[in-house]
């Protein structure tokens, strides 16, 4: 009993970052929150097969991913039988883009391949190494090197089309900087 | 009055010369780590994924784990009778 509680606690403690990447997966929170709990009800029956002390989150973004890309193979396959209309609800949620600065970095992202999204993701985002990350998408670490770096450029193309300058020091700030200069 | 102008020049002057110093070494740490801190892209990447985690997290996924523990509780103890 003390044994299943403490993988109770594991698991609730990793529900948040789960989620982001759910989220960071499936773009969209409604489908995201299915693929967490999925995740959570399947790490639950395969508990036996986890060995305590090694990297549980990991092991669960394993199973999160696995989840999710099963679905997608699954959902593709309906697509193909109807009129593709699934795709349109697999848009961007509209509570996920919000008013904050960070709505054209989220819209760069979704415009990501999967592979490259989820390498940036848990290189960048996720906390974990090149080496984790290859075992959780079971790829060699060179792959996950080049797509976290062809992701990185992508984003960088994506942001500078989008929004040139906004990067830059504002009016204000340049004021600022250059009256320092002449003082 | 003028020397505090003066003062406040050299100050200045300190400041702008350890921020440039800053820069350098922000350039190369960001050669080596292209997601770090020092670069936009690493950074927009951390406070997006920040405000994800930091999102309140529904109630269902601790009922569930509430659920799974109660069901595997009455499994076992109706293994033993």
């Amino acid at each position: 009993m003390p044994a299943s509680t403490s993988f109770r606690d594991g698991l609730l403690a990793a529900v948040p970052t789960l989620r982001a990447f759910a989220v960071s997966l499936a773009k969209n929170s409604d489908r995201a929150d299915d693929l967490v709990q999925e995740t959570l009800v399947k790490a639950w029956d395969k508990q036996g097969s986890f060995q305590p002390g090694t990297n549980l989150k990991a092991w669960l973004f394993t199973i999160l991913r696995n989840e999710f890309y099963s679905q997608m193979r699954k959902r593709r396959r309906e697509v193909e039988d109807s009129d593709g209309s699934i795709i349109a609800r697999l848009s961007v949620h509209p509570s996920q883009d919000g008013s904050s600065d960070l709505s054209d970095f989220r819209r760069a992202l979704a415009l990501l391949p999967e592979d490259q999204r989820e390498a940036i993701i848990l290189i960048g985002a996720s906390g974990f190494s090149y080496e984790e990350a290859a075992e959780i998408c079971g790829c060699a670490v060179g792959t996950i090197k080049s797509r976290v770096s062809r992701a990185r450029t992508r984003l960088q193309q994506i942001l500078a089309i989008e929004g040139e300058g906004d990067f830059g020091p504002d009016a204000i700030s340049s004021q600022v900087t250059n009256s320092a200069v002449v003082a | 009055m003028f020397n505090n102008v003066g003062r406040d020049t050299g100050h200045e002057k300190g400041m702008t010369y350890r921020k440039i110093e800053q820069n350098q070494n922000a350039g190369e740490l960001s050669a080596t780590d292209p997601l770090g801190s020092n670069s936009e892209i690493g950074r927009k990447l951390k406070q997006y994924y920040d405000e994800l985690i930091s999102d309140e997290i529904p109630d269902r996924f601790s009922s569930l784990l509430s659920e799974l523990e109660r069901q595997e509780s009455t499994r076992s103890s109706a293994d033993e009778e």
